[in-house]
This record gives structure tokens, sequence and C-alpha cells, in this order.
């Protein structure tokens, strides 16, 4: 039952791929496979179901959807909905939209059983799986090397952060001789600080934070919709998503919120700036993806994880909008250069639905995120005045860059044609999305509070008046600041130098430096070790070799003189072990033994001729083996 | 029973060259249809497989007894899946197609006796017996790649393989004759030597024993500095054949570290543990290093070897260390490392299989040569990517569960080492995704324009390998209960 989540899903994916013949079909099972996950998801999330599965030994994979789980497992293919109807609706001719939904819908189970994992075993089992599904999507249009390229490049960064679950797991397993989250309770302070921290690198790694980041941007060559839905709201996620749950375990060890929220804030900065100055639709909101999963952490750093909760929720809808209105722009005009979009006189629906989202990202009242986001802020000005100072900070860095992403994405512009319009299916799952964003607006109402307490089994901090009063300015300081750039013409420029601005944008050279630090260093290692291993390691291996072929000539021309028939006929005794006993005995060489040994000597020679080319070797070989090995039976005896 | 799995194939290995010239062609259907016995055999074993106690199925009878050399052949938790590993990748190699230059007979009857001797080495439990099969094994494989190698160092990869092992397995016969020294009454049988422990520990000969099987080993496994053998004979092997050398004969070092360095020499090899796996961890990332900087597929894979041998021998040095971690670590330590065994034994052989069937239609291994081969060969491009993401150890496939119970377990005994020894997993990641780019992705050069999928005679030899890869990662069950039995004793000290 608890395994539905994902057996639907991957089950699903072999149906639509056995309908690849007919491209129509395949569509729409994609679409009902993951209204079929919703339900199932419901269902379990209802039901607080829990299982597990024997691998034998001492292995289990235990699932259970409690706590935030209960809420991730239906977000998951709630987004996925939306995300896989617009994909199924906008590929029109291309021939590999059946792979691209199939890998799709099996990324959703990867992703429902990461959420539902119990243990590190069924975690890093989802968490791996995820990222090889984000490989196999970004590259999805292999034809172009560039994007295998940065398929990879995306897939070994989050791959090192994976070290930590497994530096996690087996901390765990050392502790307890358990891998369940339950018993993390008994684990001893020591091996916790090991498991906290492979879960932060693994965490930051996963959520695209400093100085992981730049792999999101890799991750930008997939198509739009994998972007929406891995690359925004689901599997970025994970990392926030696995803190939040755990959070209340590894509190305990010290140095865990300073530095998660050290992680968090940092990002949320930085990434804020990346995101301001990029001049590319899709990176930019790579960029801010960056800094909202720094705010949510920023939150489960101070300790209230239905904040970072809400946050997580509200993101996921309006990013993944924001993801595929951003597609629509790229069919519409074929770029996404910030500089030539502006189409929202060109496309008024669809600029509203951008809108919406920006909006949110913006975090304007009453939207949902708005909400959430001033509960960050509460919570990080309970942690510290600098924390929440710099928070509002990241607060008023996103109200900047949404406004202006709306602005110049789909702000008033030329009215002209655009190449592709979107399809109505199309429309429809960006309708849904911005529904949902709009529909988060109920925190507003009494009890969102609670509401969210509930939903994340942690908790919430009301901002006070001053908080909100700081947040509410800062949205108007930064929707004003905008609009005086855009009259100005210095939206896109920003009045900086254009080298300034690409060195930000670029993730603040950490790109660079990565490649100049380790990339090439290590590449340069496996090279010279290499040279090495040929030249010298071999070399030396070669010239034992060439005194074995010395030894055996020298042997061979022994043999040759005529003591052919007693060397073999020793070596001959060793494989009669039998005579070779009775030889010890008799102190001397026997008249029989003798007979047999010269007769195995002339075998030897009649084999040796029927032999070619270089098996010489091996019999002189096995003769000093078998003369080393008689000599020391011999004296030990 | 197990008894015929070693001598029925030699027996049809000799019936084999037999055969007139002119039905030369019924070396191949006959050798295939005998290598199914073993198979058989294995099958049965794993049916009637006793979870209660380490040895059985055990044959004996009476060889040399004033020496105290008999024949004994058993299986336990540890052989019976490397047993089974054997056979399975003897039949796969031999339905693969191959080029056998003219002479089939000479072909398959040396395949035939090759596989009689490896089972052979898994199976004996006479230290004598096993060496024989152990040294024989050398000779077989020397001729395949001496006679059926292709590149013009065929022969001097050959015979470098085969001088370099010879001198391990001559280290290997000291130690064994050192071991029997101590034995009382004198006797080769391993059983007896493993429950007595004959050799005193902590003594300068214990030592010296050790060592010189952990040379014997340590070659043939093999462990850096001594692996320079193993990249040429793996370039210049036939396909087949470097199936059979990297999924078989690697093992063989492997296994004997278990068997006889850590069951025989316990205490010893406890206090030796920690080089061993710090040479293991250099191994690992030595391996990997190097496996990145090549730009020939084979040799690339050959290097990933080096690199999974390497979590194989942390695994085993972490189930070894009695007194450091808890006794589920080393347990699961040693499962993950047998299981590893197999795992690479599949993926490895697949992946060599893959080189053979792209070298046979573009006559290179060199990656830079290739590239798109994934739209004319979704096939080939579909099973090879399914092997290298089993080989990073990706989850759902076999090498995770592996390397997942290697790393769990050491790092409880070894944690930094282990930390340091998960960089290779990284690493490896890196180069086999490099690989599958160089080689499926981007456009199709022209001259490949005729490139063909795989022939169905060779997907029926990829396609149990990689059906075994997926089964064994989602329900490992079967296996690691086998597996399980042995590593809880050997983890108990």
């Amino acid at each position: 039952m608890v395994w539905l989540p994902v057996l639907t899903p991957l089950i699903g994916g072999a149906i639509i791929l056995a309908l690849r013949r007919s491209q129509m079909a395949a569509r729409v099972a994609s679409v009902l496979v993951m209204v079929a996950t919703v339900a199932a998801a419901a269902l379990v999330a209802s039901l607080e179901a829990t299982g597990t599965w024997s691998w034998g030994g001492q292995l289990d994979l235990a699932v259970s959807v409690t706590g935030f789980g209960r809420t991730m497992v239906v977000l998951v293919p709630v987004i996925a909905t939306a995300v896989i109807g617009f994909a199924a609706t906008n590929s029109e001719d291309d021939r590999s939209i059946v792979k691209l939904l199939v890998a799709l819908t099996w990324f959703v189970a990867a992703m429902e059983l990461l959420v539902i994992a119990a243990d590190f075993l069924t975690l890093l089992i989802g968490w791996e799986l995820v990222g090889a599904a984000s490989w196999v999507l970004i590259g999805h249009e292999w034809r172009d090397p560039q994007r295998p390229r940065s398929a990879r490049e995306a897939f070994v960064t989050t791959r090192f952060g994976d070290l930590g679950i497994y530096v996690a797991a087996g901390a765990i397993f050392a502790a307890t001789g358990s891998l369940r989250y339950d018993d993390l309770a008994a684990v001893s302070p020591g091996w916790l600080a090991i498991i906290a921290g492979g879960l932060v690198l693994a965490a930051a790694a996963k959520s695209a934070q400093v100085p992981f980041s730049p792999w999101l941007f890799s991750a930008m060559a997939g198509p739009t919709p994998v972007s929406a839905l891995l690359h925004s709201a689901t599997m970025v996620a994970a990392g926030a998503y696995i803190l939040i749950r755990l959070q209340p375990t590894l509190s305990a060890v010290g140095w865990f919120s300073p530095v998660v929220i050290g992680i968090g804030l940092t990002t949320a900065l930085a990434g804020g700036m990346v995101t301001l100055a990029q001049q590319d639709l899709k990176k930019a909101l790579a960029g801010s993806t960056s800094a909202q999963y720094g705010l949510m952490l920023i939150a489960v750093g101070a300790g209230f994880t239905a904040a970072a909760a809400g946050q997580l929720t509200a993101h996921a809808l309006f990013k993944s909008l924001l993801f595929l209105t951003a597609g629509v722009a790229l069919h519409a005009s074929g770029t996404l250069d910030l500089s030539k979009l502006r189409l929202g006189s060109a496309l008024p629906r669809v600029a509203v639905l951008f809108g919406i989202g920006a909006l949110a990202l913006a975090a304007v009242p009453p939207l949902g995120a708005a909400f959430t986001k001033e509960a960050v802020l509460a919570g990080a000005f309970h942690a510290g005045i600098w924390v929440g100072l710099g928070t509002a900070a990241a607060g008023l860095l996103s109200t900047l860059y949404a406004a202006r992403l709306h602005m110049l994405a789909y702000g008033p512009g030329p009215t002209r044609d655009v190449h592709t319009p979107p399809r109505r299916g199309e429309m429809v799952a960006l309708g849904g999305l911005a529904a949902l964003t709009l529909l988060l607006g109920v925190l507003w109402l009494p009890g969102g509070d609670a509401i969210l307490e509930r939903a994340a089994e942690g908790a919430i901090l009301s901002p006070t008046r001053a908080e909100t009063i700081l947040s509410l300015a800062l949205v108007v300081v930064g929707l004003t600041a905008v609009a005086v750039a855009w009259r100005r013409g210095r939206l896109v420029t920003l009045g900086m130098p254009a080298r300034t601005r690409a060195f930000i944008a670029g993730w603040w050279g950490i790109p660079t430096a990565a490649r100049v630090l380790i990339v090439d260093p290590v590449s340069r290692l496996g090279k010279w070790l290499f040279i090495a291993d040929r030249n010298v390691l071999a070399r030396i291996a070669d010239s034992v070799a060439a005194f074995a072929e010395y030894t055996s000539r020298v042997l061979k021309r022994l043999v040759e003189r005529g003591i052919d028939g007693v060397v073999w006929g020793i070596g001959g005794a060793t494989i009669q072990g039998a005579e070779m006993s009775r030889l010890a005995d008799d102190r001397g060489v026997d008249g029989t033994v003798e007979g047999v040994a010269s007769g195995i000597g002339e075998a030897g020679k009649q084999s040796r001729r029927t032999q070619t080319g270089m098996s010489y070797h091996y019999y002189t070989a096995m003769m000093i083996g078998l003369v080393v090995a008689i000599a020391v039976a011999t004296l030990w005896r | 029973m197990l008894t015929l799995a070693i001598v029925v194939p030699l027996v049809v290995a000799a019936v084999t060259l037999a055969i007139p010239k002119r039905h030369e062609h019924l070396a191949r259907p006959l050798a295939i249809v005998t290598s199914f016995l073993p198979l058989v055999v294995v099958a049965i074993s794993w049916a009637r497989f006793d979870f209660s106690t380490g040895f059985q199925l055990v044959e004996s009878a009476q060889w040399i007894p004033s020496l105290g050399i008999s024949y004994t052949v058993g299986v336990d938790g540890l052989s019976l899946p490397l047993v089974a590993l054997t056979a399975l990748l003897f039949t796969v190699s031999m339905v693969f197609p191959f080029d056998v230059l003219g002479k089939p007979r000479a072909y398959f009857a040396t395949f035939l006796f090759l596989e009689a001797i490896s089972l052979g080495v898994f199976l004996s439990l006479d230290l004598i017996l096993f060496f024989v099969f152990w040294d024989l094994s050398l000779v077989g494989m020397y001729f395949l790649i001496g006679i059926w190698g292709h590149g013009e160092d065929a022969k001097r990869s050959a015979l470098k393989f085969f001088l370099y092992t010879l001198l391990g397995s001559l280290a290997l016969l000291l130690g064994i004759l050192g071991i029997y020294l101590y034995t009382d009454p004198r006797t080769f049988s391993m059983i007896e030597i493993i429950d007595k422990l004959p050799v005193p520990a902590g003594g300068l000969a214990a030592t010296l024993i050790f060592v010189a099987v952990g040379i014997g080993f340590a070659v043939k496994t093999p462990l850096v500095p001594l692996h320079t053998w193993l990249p040429p004979a793996h370039v210049d092997a036939p396909a087949p054949a470097s199936t059979i050398l990297a999924g078989v004969l690697l093992k063989m070092g492997t296994y004997g570290f278990i068997r006889i360095s850590l069951q025989m020499l316990p205490e010893t090899f406890q206090r030796f543990a920690l080089p061993l796996a710090i040479l293991a961890v250099v191994s690992i990332l030595y391996g990997a290093l190097v496996a990145m900087a090549q730009t020939n597929l084979k040799r690339l894979v050959a290097y990933t070897s080096v690199n999974h041998m390497g979590y194989v021998i942390l695994g085993v040095a972490a189930a070894g260390a009695i007194g450091l971690g808890s006794e589920a670590s080393r347990s699961i330590a040693m499962t993950g490392a047998v299981v590893e065994m197999v795992a690479h034994g599949l993926i490895t052989g697949a992946l060599f299989l893959l080189s053979g069937s792209i070298y046979a239609r573009g006559k290179t291994y060199e990656l830079d040569q290739y590239g798109g081969l994934a739209g004319a060969s979704p096939r080939l491009s579909g099973i090879m990517m399914l092997a290298a993401f089993a080989s990073l150890g990706l989850p759902g496939l076999a090498g995770f569960v592996a390397e997942f119970q290697i790393f769990a377990g050491t790092l409880g005994v070894f944690p930094w080492l282990a930390a340091i020894g998960l960089l290779g997993i990284v690493i490896t990641a890196a180069l086999f995704l490099r690989m599958i780019q160089q080689l499926f992705f981007g456009d199709l050069p022209a001259r490949w324009g005729d490139w063909k999928d795989l022939k169905r005679a060779e997907l029926y030899a990829l396609v149990p390998l990689a059906a075994l890869v997926v089964v064994i990662g989602v329900v490992p069950q079967w296996l690691i209960r086998v597996i399980d039995t042995f590593s809880q004793m050997v983890a108990r000290g």
C-alpha cells in the first residue's frame, strides 16, 4: 500500500513506453498516470502508511508517510501532473517526446521513494536515482554535444554531495546497527555529528547551495519542463526536505544550526545578486531557486521547520509556474535573452500568469508565498539580529529580481507575431499552477500558522508587527526601485559595468574556481599517474619479467646440456608426490624413479617441440617453481 | 555432484580436440551445451543450500594420503556465489559470437578446460588441489590471450601476464607450504586448517606466510602497485577472454585473500588489516584516476577493475579487523565485498563483451573515434549505459548493493579510509559518464553510417548479464542471505 506512490509511476512509465507507437496514447497515458499517482499519494498520506521490504541480511528498506512527508508526497505528483501535462501538449512532432515523458514519470517514482524513505538506505536509493533521472533529462537532446556535458557536470557535482548520505548511513549503522531515522535518537554525539555533517553536505549539494550552486546552471541545458519539475520544485527540494524532516534530532549537534543558517544566508544573498545580474531568463530563475532554498535553510537552522516547509511548498508551486512560462517565452520568441523578450503585449494572458508567479516570488501579500516568507524572516530574527537583517536583505533582493524578471520577460513591449503561441493544454497547466499559487493565500486567514505546523509537524513563529512592517516596506521599496529603473531603461544593465555583471551573473566565478582548483588538477593527476603507471611501475615489472626470461634462457641452456632428464625428473616427481616421498626416504636416486624421470623428460622434449612460439617459457618457469618448492620442502623437513 | 562440474568440461575439452577436422563446426555447440551442466549443478546446490552450516556438499577422495593431500571439493556462502558467477560467465562468453581464427576446436577446448579449472579453484577444499587449479588457470588464459588476442603485442602481453602471475603463484606456493608445515598431523585440508588454525599467531613465521600468500593474491586481484600486467593483458585479449579474466580470474585473488589470508591466518590478518585497507584505498583512487585519463575504451574498463577490486579488498580488510568496529559493521562489509565480486563479474563481464562488439564493428578502442552511436544502435547503447551506471554504483543495479554495504560497514571500522575511498565513486561517475558521452552522444561520424546494432547472438550473451545486474540491484535477498551465512561467521572472529 505505502509503495503505491512509487509503483504507480514506475509501472505507469512502462505502460507509456509500451504505447510509444501511438504518440497520442502515450501523451494521454502520461497525464493519467500522474493523476493516478496523486490519488495514490493522497491515499497513503491520509493513512500515514508505513512499510518495510527486506533486502536480506542486515538491510531493510523502510518507508513511512509521516510529518512533512504527507504534504510532500502529494505535492510532487501534483506539480508533475501540471508539468507533464504541459510537456505532453507542448512538443509537437518530436519523436523523443515519449522518452521525455517516460523519464519524467520514472523520475516521479524515484522522487516519491526519496520522500517516503524512513531509513538512510532507502533515502540514498531515491537520492541517487533522482540524480540519474536528472542526468537523463538534462541530456535529453543528446545529439547536441554540449547538453550531455552539462548533464555530466550536474550529476558529478550532486554525486559528490551524495557521499554525505553514504557517510551518514555508515555512521548510523556503526553507531546502532540500524539505518532507520527513528534510531537517530539513540546515536552517540560523536557519530551524530558525522551524520549531521554528511546530511548538510548532501542537502547543500542537492539544493544548489553555495558552493555547489552552479550545477543548477548546467542543469538549465535540459528542456523547460525538466527545469520546472526537477530543477526548481522537487529534486532540488530534496536537500531542504531532508533537513526539515531530521532537524529535530540533528539540531542536538552544536554547530548544526549556525552552519545551516550560514550556508542558507550566504546562498540567499549571493544567489539573489546572481539572479539580479543574470540576462538569461532560465538561468535567472535557477539563481533565484538557489536563493529561495537558502531562505528555507535559514528557517531550518533557526529551528522553524514549519516555516521552511511552507516556503518549500509555495516555492514549488510558483517556481514551476515561472519555469513553464519561461518555456512559453522561449517557444514564442526563440530566445531567453532578457534584453529581447518583453512579451507582455504579444502574450497578455501568459503575462498575467507569469505575473502571479513573480508576485509570489516577490512576496507580495496576500499571496501565500508572502506569508511563508514573513515566517522565515521572523524565524531568522529569532536566531539573531544579524541573521534577521541578512534575511531581510535577501528578501529585498527577491522582490527586486522578481519584478525585474517580470518586466523584462513579460513587461509591455512591441506587439508582434509569436512563432508558436501556447496551446490550450499548456495554458491549462499554467492556469492550474497559478490557481494553486493563489489558493495558498488561505494561509493569511486565521489559523494559517496552525495549518503549517500540523502539515510539517514543526514550529513556526508569527512575525512581530515590526517584522511585518519591515517586510512590507521592503516589498514596496523593491517594486518602486524596479519601476524607476524600468523608466530609465536601466533594468537590463542595472547601470553596472558589463564585466562586473558577468562575473556576478556567472555565480561569482565559482565555476572557474572549481575548474581551476578541482576539475583540472584531478584530471591532470590522472594523466600523471597514468604516465607513471606506464613508465615506472610497468618498467619495474618488465625488468622482473626480463630477469625471469633471462633465468629461463640460462636454464634452457642447462637443459640442453643434458640436465634435462634430472630436472624434469624432479619436476615430475613433485607432481607425483608419492614418488617424491619415497625419493626422500631412500636418500638417493633409485633406479625406478630415474626411469620415470627420464621418461617424463623425453615427454617434455616432445611436447616442447610441438609447441610454438614462446611457450617454452612456461615450462622453464614452471621448473623454477618446482625446484624452489622442492628445495623449501626438503630443507624444512 | 560438484565433481561433475569439473570433470565433465575437462572430458568434453579433450573430446572437442578429437573432433575430426570436417566436423569442427560442432565444437561450439558442444562446448555451449556442456557449459550448461555446471549451471545446473549450481542451481541444485543453491536450492539445497543449508543456511545453518558452513562447508557443504563436500566430496572427498584420497589422493596422496602420505602427504595429507586429498581431492576435496565443497561449497559455502562464500564460494557458491563465485561458482555460480564462473559458470554463468563461461556460458555467456562461449555464446558471444567471436572469430576463432579458424581454430574452433582448440578455442573451445581451451575454454572448457579453463572453465573446469576455474570452477576447481573455487570448489577446492584442499590447498594443493587449489594450487594446482590456480596455476593451471594461468596456462589456459595464457593461450587464450597469446593465440586469439589481437594487436601485435598480444603474445608479449600474454607472456607478461603469465610470468607476472606465475611469480605471484610461486609466493603463494611458499605460503601454502609454510602453512602445511605447521599442521599436525600434516594435512592440506582447508576445512581442517580453517577449523584448527595451526599457524601460531604473532610469530615471524605467521607474518612471512601472510606476506607470501598476500603477494600471490595481490598480483592476481590485482592491488596497486602489482597491477601492471592487467591493462595490456586486457587490451590485447579477445573480448570473451577479457570477460573471463576480469570476471573470474581476478576473483581468485580476492577469494584467496578471504579463504586463506583471512580464514587461515585470522590474527595475522587482523594485524595487517589497516595496511591492507590503505592499499585498497590506494587501488580505489589510483584505479579511478588512471581510468579517467584513458582514451582507450578497453584500458579504461581495465583500470576500473583495479578500482573495483580495491572496494572488495577494503570490505575484506574491514571484515577481518576483529576488534575494530561492531560485529554488524564487519559482517556487512564482508557481505558487500562478496556481492561486489559477483556484481563486478557481471558488470565488467558485460562491459568487456560490449567493448568486443564495438571493436568488431569499428576496429578500434579509441573513444574519440566514435560518437552519436545512441541513434544508430539503441540496444548496444542501452545495455552499455546500464552496465556503466551499474559500475559507477547507481542504486537499482548490482554495484550499489555491493558498494553500499562495503562503505556502510567500513565506516564503522576504518572511518577515514572509507571516507577517502568514497571519493572513488565520484571519479568513476565522472569517467563513465564521459565514456558514454564520447561513444553515444553528439553527432554520428559519417564513416559509421552503416553502424549495426547488436545481433541476436550478442544479445543472448548480454541480456542475461544485464538482467542479473538489475535483479541483484532490486531484489538481492536470495544472494545476500547465502553470503550472510559466511559473513556472520567471519565477523564473529
